[in-house]
């Protein structure tokens, strides 16, 4: 078997050097289409890790108008209480709210001395529900709609007295995902068209190769070399074009996390951000996409000389 | 060892280039398949190695009904079928050794029977201290001789020349001529195509001749015309 190892390598490596231009031109295009496809997971990735954090521990807020009386948040409590959704409710006065207000902006001077909490900060119910689909339990128990002005603008109006507003996640949260979904679908569909043309590219690679080698290839047939043995040198260059931009793309996606990610890491406290491991995780799809890469390359570059 | 059985090959564009042809040749026979261009020489020697299917009738070689064979065991066909061209066929970055254990690499032999048989086949040609010289290096003749060492490496049973004194001088070909017929003696089956008069006339071996696709004469020590 070594012989034939040693074989089927040395045909590789001299079809490499032969033909460099045309297969590095391969190797970049697949590099450039294998990091966006990398990208568009991390992306998914990191909104997936935010929604996360959002619905983890959702809470909806009740919002009650100033000033407010005991009466008022009991009826209240024991109205949310009732909707089937709703798991516990906690009411937070004033000085609860100012100590989370501090909590939150710790370090961020600008907010904590110019905004006086004590007038600033509602008081509020803090919801705490059983899944966040049934946000919309909440809102129609406090007879809270979205109203739409003529101008276009949307705000909300409750009709149940005491209450200012609701906090409306679903919003948010619909909001995120619309942007998951163009910022990853737009980094995906553009890496689904470079993997095409990366397909494009070693394909031709591989064709120019053995048009260059086409008398060779046609004493082998002659002599009797099996149509694998004439072509897995070809495909072993696809693999290794496809692989060399396989492992460029996840260095390329780990230069991304040290230097843009990481970057962030710090000024927004709240935010959870993407780790190595999550770089690591989308390894294995950014070497099958280049696997795919190679083997359909292979399977187009090959056809018209599968004849014998 | 090789018969071919009322064979008729009509190419797609419409060109029959051999009609009804019956030939049957025996294990060790020396043959020239002789006639003007464009008669059928260099299809049948496409039909033999299958390269091309015949349109109608049967076609055998070493044993193997060539209709019957799938694509995949063709490779194995032609392990047992050495080729001799014109134009020899050298990779001219390759050395004599190099074009002849080439042939064996590819079909998978391993090193120590290549590393055997290549200075040993390359010897009987008469290349023996020539093995390390590129095609460029080699006259027509030598180069023809390399040629023929690939041919006959793997030991085939049956060795196919398709005019392979064509562009050599009439001494070299005669040279060519003696290492066929010693190749011949050893038990290989030679079907040569050939324009050349003076080696038919010179070799009196069995002669078959096609003229428009046709089999005209079929004459065992024949002369060429």
């Amino acid at each position: 078997m070594a012989p034939r190892v040693e074989y089927f390598f040395r045909e590789t490596a001299s079809g490499l050097r032969r033909n460099g231009v045309v297969a590095f031109a391969a190797m970049s295009t697949a590099f450039i289409a294998l990091f966006l496809f990398g990208l568009s997971l991390l992306i998914a990735r990191e909104f997936a890790l935010v929604t996360r954090v959002l619905t983890g521990n959702v809470e909806v807020q009740v919002y009650l108008t100033d000033p407010v009386s005991s009466g008022t948040v009991g009826r209240l409590t024991n109205k949310l209480q009732q909707v089937p959704a709703v798991a516990n409710v906690a009411y937070w006065n004033k000085e609860r709210s100012c100590e989370e207000f501090q909590r939150l902006f710790e370090g961020q001077h600008v907010f904590l001395e110019n905004v006086d909490c004590m007038k600033v900060i509602p008081t509020s119910l803090r919801v705490k529900l059983s899944e966040v689909t049934n946000f919309e339990q909440i809102t129609a128990s406090l007879g809270c709609t979205i109203a739409v002005e003529p101008d276009g603008d949307q705000h909300q109006e409750c009709t149940e007295p005491g209450v200012r507003s609701v906090a409306d996640y679903q919003k948010l949260l619909d909001r995120l995902d619309s942007l998951t979904r163009v910022l990853s679908l737009g980094v995906f569909g553009i890496a689904v068209i470079m993997l095409v043309s990366a397909i494009g590219l070693v394909a031709n690679t591989l064709r120019m190769g053995m048009f260059a080698r086409r008398k060779e290839i046609g004493i082998m047939r002659l002599v009797g070399a099996t149509n694998w043995r004439i072509r897995v040198p070809f495909l072993i260059e696809g693999m290794v074009e496809a692989l060399l931009g396989a492992a460029s793309a996840i260095a390329g996606l780990f230069l991304v996390k040290v230097f843009v990610v990481d970057r962030l890491r710090g000024t927004a406290p709240w935010l959870p951000l993407i780790k190595n491991t999550d770089v690591v995780a989308v390894m294995p799809w950014i070497l099958l996409a280049a696997a795919l890469v190679a083997v359909v390359a292979g399977t187009i570059g090959m056809r018209r000389f599968l004849d014998v | 060892m090789i018969s071919l059985q009322r064979v008729t090959k009509v190419y797609r564009n419409g060109v029959t280039a051999l009609e009804d042809v019956s030939v049957e040749i025996d294990k060790g026979e020396f043959v020239f398949v002789v006639g003007p261009s464009g008669s059928g020489k260099s299809t049948m020697i496409r039909l033999l190695l299958k390269q091309e299917e015949a349109s109608r009738g049967d076609v055998f070689v070493a044993g193997k009904h060539l209709s019957k064979i799938t694509s995949f065991k063709v490779p194995h066909l032609r392990r047992n079928i050495g080729t001799v061209f014109q134009d020899y066929k050298l990779l001219q970055d390759k050395t004599a050794f190099e074009n002849v254990s080439f042939a064996l690499e590819v079909i998978g032999k391993p090193k120590h029977v290549i590393d055997q048989r290549v200075p040993e086949i390359l010897e009987y040609v008469g290349l023996g201290d020539k093995l390390n010289a590129y095609p460029d290096e080699l006259s027509g003749g030598e180069q023809q001789r390399v040629s023929i060492a690939r041919a006959c490496v793997n030991r085939p049973l049956v060795l196919l020349a398709d005019e392979p004194t064509g562009n050599l001088d009439p001494n070299t070909s005669v040279d060519i001529m003696r290492l066929l017929d010693k190749v011949n003696k050893i038990g290989t089956t030679i079907l040569m195509a050939t324009h050349d008069q003076a080696i038919v006339d010179a070799m009196r071996k069995r002669v078959i001749e096609l003229d428009k696709g046709k089999v005209v004469r079929d004459q065992s020590r024949g002369v060429y015309s």
